[in-house]
C-alpha cells in the first residue's frame, strides 16, 4: 500500500536538500529510520557519511549487505537516538512515527520519506529522488542502469510458460498478494502468483494453498529461521509429500524492499524458474 | 466393642493449648454427650479423637492402637465423623450422597454392588428417608438433612461415631429424635457414640455418659444423673443453674 | 448406573458421527470423496491424512483435555465457574511455550516446548490454587485472574526482548488458539503429555466425589487432600500444557462441557468425568467446523470463537450464582 505523501510538505523540502546538494555540501551525517531506505542508502553513499541505520538491516535487510551494515551504528526508530546522532538529513518511511516526524520538522531537520512502491517504475522514481537528496545523482543512475541491465536479461531468461507460485510461509494471513513488489518480482520472472488472483476471501491456509496447485512454493525466512510460531506450519510434513511441487526459500525483508537490487532477485528467481523439475503429468 | 481411648491429650493452636492433657476411655454401648460451653474445646477433642487433628502431645488410641499407626482408609471403615453443619457441595440425590460414606469400601472404579446397595436400602429406612431417596440434598429442610448426614456416617457401619453438634438448629421434635436415634445405636446396637451437645436436657435424659469441658480440661465424667449438677453448670457456663424434677423427668433450669 | 452408561453412548455416537463429519469440510472447499478422480484424487487423499485428520484427532484430543480438566478443576474446587482459561493454567501454559519458542529452545529440541507449556501451566495451576482456593466462590476467580494476569505480562516481556522483530504481531495471533494447518508432528508432541494428564486426571474420580461433603468429611473418609490437589495440578498442567502448546490458547471448553453434562448424571463428581470430556470433544471438534465454515474473509480463530461464545455464558454462571446465594 503506497504510503500517503505529503507533496505540499516535501516539494519544498526536496527544493531545499537539492539546493543545498548542488550549491553546498551533500549530507554528510545521514540516518535512515526504514529497512528499505537502509538498503538504498547502502548503495548510494560512502559508509563515513552513514550515520545510523536502523537494526533490521544486520538481520533482515540484503544479506549481500548485512555485513556492511553491520559495521555501522544502528538505531530502533526512537527520536532520541534521531538527534543524538546529529543528522543533516533523516530518511523515514512508513512505519516511522508520527511522534518523530513531528520532533524532526520542530527541530527542523532535514527529512525525506520515502514510498513504499511496488513496481520497476516506482524503484527508478525513489532512487532517483533518494540519489538527489544525498548528492549522489550519477550513482543512482548507476544503479538504475544495472537495474534495467537485469530486466533486460530477465526478459531473455524468462520461462515461456508462466510457473504458478505462492508465497507462504506458514501464517494464512502473510501470503503476499496484489500490488506488492513480490507479485511484481514474480511477475517479471516468468511466475504467475497464484495470490493475485482472488479466489474468493484472502486468507490462505496451507489446503487453499494446495488445492492452487502450485508448482513452486516461496517460503520466507525471517532472520530468525524457526524461533517463530509460523515455521511449523511453514516446515509441515505434507509439502514435501506432495509430487510436483517445488519449494524454495527466500529473504522477506530483502523482497520488500523498492530499490534497485529487487531486479537481482527477480534475476535469481527466473533462473531458478528455468531449473525447476519439469512436473510430471 | 471397640474402645477409644486418650492419654494426655493436647493440642495447641497458634500458642495457645486448646486441649490441657485429657484423659479418657470408652466404649461401644456408650451413648456420651459432650458438654461445656463455646469455645471449650469440644470440636477440637471431637476431631483430635477421630484422627483428624493434628495433636501436638499424648495420644488417641482406637481398639488400642495409636491412630496415627492407623491407614486413613482402614480408620475411615472403623469410626464415622461428622461436622457442624454439614452440606454437600453438589445437588446430589440422598441415596447417592449416602453412597459416598460407602467410598472406602469400593475399590478403583467400580459402582455399587447388589450388597452395598442393600445396605444403602437399610440404612435409609432406618432414617426414614426412603421417601426421600431420590431428591436433591439441597432441598432438604434441617431435620432432613441431619438425618440423611447420619445415613452417611453409618451406611459404613462404623463401630465408632463421632458428631459434632449433631441438634443444631434442629426443632424440639427433630432434636429429641435425633438423640434417640443416637442412643438406639450405641444402647441397641452396640456402638461408641460421642456427640457434642448444647440442651443439656436430652444430655441429661438420653445420654448414657456425660463428658464436661471446661477450657481445654475434662472437668466431669460420669452418668448424666449424678455428673449434671447445679454446681458443674454454674463453673461450666457462669450461670445458676437448677436441677429439678427427677429420675426419667429431671430437667434443667437456668436462672439468668 | 444406566443413565450414565447410556450418556456416555450418545455422546460417543454423536462424536464419531461429527467426526466423520467434520473431515468433509475446509476452506478451500469440501473433499467430497465421490467427486475426485486422478490428480484430484491423489491431492484430496493428501490433505486428507496429512491435514485433515491430524486436525481432527486434535480437535478430539484437546477438546477431552479441556473439557475433562475442568471438570476436576470444578469437581475440586467445588466450584462450577473454575476452568483451566479462568484459573491461569492456559496462561501459564502460553508463557512457557511463547519462552520456549522465541528464545529458540523449540527449534533446537521440539519437544520443549510442549515441556514448557507444562512447567508454564503447573506453576499458574500452583499459585493460583494457593492464593484462592479456601476462599468464597468468587475468590478462586479473581485469584486466576490475578495470576494470568501475571502470566501474560511474563509472556510481553518475552515477546519484548525477542531477537525475533515479528514476535509481538505473530503471537497475537498464536494466542487465539487454533488447529489449522497442524499436522502429524504437533499431534505427536502433545499427545504424550496429553494423554498423561487424561489418566492423571481420570484417577481422582472417587475423592473428588467424597470431596463433595466438603473437605472435612473427605479427609473422615480416607481421603488424602493433599495428594488430591497434587494429582489434580500435575495431570492439568500435563494436558492443559501440552496442548496449549501446539493449538494456542482455547478458553471455555472446560467450563461449559462439564457444565452441560452434570445435571445427567446426577452432579456427581465422579460421573462428570467422561461424558464431559466427550463433551469437550464434541464442543471443540464443532468449534473448529464452524471456523471452516463460516463464510469470512479469514479463518475465524478458534479461540475467538470459543471465547465469544463462552464468555456470555460464563458472565451468565455467574449471575446466576449471585442471583441465588444469599
Amino acid at each position: 500500500m503506497p504510503l500517503f505523501r505529503h507533496p505540499r510538505f516535501l516539494l519544498p523540502l526536496l527544493a531545499c536538500a537539492c539546493a543545498a546538494a548542488a550549491a553546498a555540501e551533500p549530507p554528510r551525517r545521514i540516518v535512515s529510520l526504514n529497512l528499505c531506505s537502509d538498503q538504498l542508502l547502502l548503495e548510494l553513499v560512502a559508509p563515513e557519511r552513514i550515520a545510523s541505520l536502523t537494526w533490521l538491516s544486520r538481520t533482515d535487510g540484503e544479506p549481500a549487505l548485512r555485513v556492511l551494515a553491520a559495521r555501522l551504528p544502528s538505531n530502533r526508530g526512537s527520536a532520541e537516538e534521531v538527534l543524538a546522532a546529529r543528522p543533516d538529513l533523516v530518511l523515514a518511511g512508513r512505519y516511522t512515527t508520527s511522534t518523530t516526524r513531528a520532533l524532526l520538522r520542530r527541530v527542523g531537520i532535514p527529512m525525506l520519506e520515502i514510498d513504499a512502491v511496488q513496481d520497476w517504475e516506482g524503484i527508478r522514481r525513489v532512487t532517483r529522488e533518494v540519489a538527489a537528496a544525498v548528492g549522489e545523482v550519477a550513482r543512482g543512475e548507476a544503479l538504475i542502469a544495472q537495474m534495467d541491465a537485469q530486466l533486460a536479461t530477465t526478459a531473455t531468461l524468462r520461462v515461456s510458460t508462466p510457473v504458478r507460485a505462492i508465497g507462504w510461509s506458514g501464517a494464512a494471513e502473510d501470503v503476499p498478494g496484489r500490488d506488492t513488489l513480490f507479485d511484481t518480482i514474480l511477475t517479471t520472472a516468468g511466475a504467475v502468483n497464484i495470490a493475485a488472483q482472488p479466489v474468493g476471501g484472502s486468507g490462505f491456509d496451507l489446503e487453499r494453498v494446495l488445492r492452487q496447485r502450485p508448482r513452486l512454493l516461496l517460503r520466507g525466512t525471517a532472520h530468525d529461521g524457526d524461533r517463530a510460531v509460523r515455521s511449523w506450519a511453514a516446515n509441515h510434513h505434507v509439502l514435501q509429500a506432495l509430487p510436483g511441487l517445488s519449494v524454495l526459500e527466500y529473504s522477506e525483508g530483502a523482497w520488500a524492499c523498492g530499490v534497485p537490487r529487487a531486479a537481482a532477485h527477480a534475476l535469481e528467481l527466473a533462473r531458478a524458474l528455468r531449473a525447476l523439475p519439469e512436473p510430471a503429468q | 466393642m471397640i474402645p477409644l481411648a486418650a492419654r494426655g491429650l493436647v493440642v495447641r493452636r497458634e500458642g495457645s493449648e486448646i486441649l490441657r492433657g485429657i484423659d479418657l476411655d470408652a466404649q461401644g454401648g456408650e451413648f456420651i454427650a459432650v458438654i461445656g460451653a463455646n469455645g471449650a474445646g469440644k470440636s477440637t477433642l471431637l476431631a483430635a479423637l477421630a484422627g483428624l487433628l493434628r495433636i501436638d502431645a499424648g495420644e488417641v488410641l482406637l481398639d488400642q492402637r495409636p491412630l496415627a499407626d492407623i491407614a486413613p482408609r482402614d480408620l475411615a471403615q472403623l469410626r464415622a465423623w461428622l461436622p457442624q453443619n454439614p452440606r454437600a457441595e453438589w445437588p446430589l440425590s440422598v441415596e447417592r450422597m449416602v453412597a459416598l460414606g460407602l467410598g472406602p469400601r469400593l475399590r478403583g472404579f467400580g459402582e455399587a454392588g447388589p450388597e452395598e446397595q442393600a445396605r444403602i436400602a437399610t440404612v435409609l429406612a432406618d432414617t426414614d428417608l426412603i421417601a426421600l431417596r431420590a431428591r436433591a440434598v439441597t432441598t432438604l429442610s434441617g431435620g432432613e438433612l441431619a438425618r440423611a448426614m447420619l445415613a452417611r456416617a453409618l451406611v459404613a457401619d462404623p463401630a465408632v461415631l463421632i458428631v459434632d453438634e449433631p441438634l443444631a438448629g434442629l426443632d424440639p421434635q427433630h432434636a429429641w429424635d435425633a438423640a434417640r436415634r443416637m442412643r438406639a445405636l450405641a444402647v441397641e446396637q452396640g456402638r461408641l457414640v460421642i456427640a457434642s451437645i448444647h440442651d443439656l436436657n436430652i444430655a441429661l435424659r438420653r445420654a448414657t455418659r456425660v463428658w464436661a469441658l471446661h477450657e481445654g480440661r475434662l472437668l466431669a465424667d460420669g452418668p448424666p444423673a449424678t455428673t449434671i449438677t447445679a454446681a458443674l453448670l454454674g463453673e461450666l457456663f457462669g450461670m445458676r443453674a437448677e436441677i429439678r424434677g427427677s429420675g426419667s423427668s429431671a430437667y434443667v433450669d437456668f436462672a439468668p | 448406573m444406566k443413565s450414565i452408561t447410556g450418556l456416555n453412548a450418545k455422546l460417543a455416537l454423536l462424536l464419531v458421527v461429527l467426526a466423520l463429519l467434520s473431515l468433509l469440510p475446509g476452506r478451500a472447499g469440501w473433499l467430497l470423496p465421490w467427486n475426485l478422480q486422478g490428480n484430484d484424487a491423489e491431492l484430496a487423499r493428501l490433505i486428507f491424512w496429512e491435514l485433515r485428520i491430524p486436525r481432527l484427532l486434535l480437535a478430539l484430543l484437546v477438546g477431552a483435555a479441556l473439557g475433562l480438566a475442568g471438570a476436576v478443576l470444578q469437581g475440586l474446587t467445588r466450584n462450577p465457574l473454575a476452568e483451566p482459561g479462568l484459573l491461569g493454567v492456559s496462561s501459564g501454559a502460553a508463557f512457557g511455550a511463547v519462552l520456549a519458542i522465541y528464545t529458540g529452545l523449540g527449534a533446537a529440541f521440539a519437544l520443549a516446548i510442549p515441556l514448557l507449556g507444562f512447567t508454564g501451566a503447573l506453576l499458574g495451576t500452583m499459585l493460583t490454587l494457593a492464593l484462592g482456593a479456601g476462599g468464597g466462590v468468587l475468590s478462586l476467580i479473581l485469584a486466576g485472574a490475578a495470576v494470568s494476569g501475571l502470566l501474560l505480562a511474563g509472556t510481553a516481556l518475552v515477546l519484548n526482548l525477542a531477537p525475533n522483530p515479528y514476535a509481538a504481531y505473530e503471537i497475537s495471533h498464536w494466542m487465539m488458539g487454533s488447529l489449522a494447518d497442524r499436522g502429524w508432528a504437533q499431534l505427536f508432541l502433545a499427545a504424550p503429555f496429553v494423554f498423561a494428564g487424561i489418566g492423571v486426571l481420570f484417577t481422582t474420580g472417587r475423592a473428588l466425589d467424597a470431596l463433595s461433603l466438603g473437605e472435612q468429611q473427605a479427609a473422615s473418609l480416607g481421603v488424602d487432600l493433599a495428594r488430591l490437589r497434587r494429582q489434580v495440578v500435575v495431570g492439568t498442567a500435563l494436558a492443559v500444557g501440552g496442548a496449549t502448546a501446539v493449538t494456542g490458547t482455547i478458553g471455555f471448553i472446560g467450563l461449559l462441557a462439564p457444565h452441560l453434562v452434570r445435571a445427567a448424571v446426577g452432579h456427581e463428581p465422579r460421573r462428570v468425568l467422561w461424558p464431559a470430556a466427550l463433551a469437550g470433544a464434541l464442543l471443540l471438534l464443532a468449534a473448529d467446523v464452524a471456523t471452516r465454515l463460516l463464510p469470512l474473509a479469514q479463518e475465524l480463530k478458534l479461540g475467538v470463537l470459543t471465547g465469544l461464545i463462552g464468555s456470555p455464558f460464563f458472565l451468565w454462571l455467574v449471575w446466576r450464582m449471585k442471583a441465588r446465594s444469599p
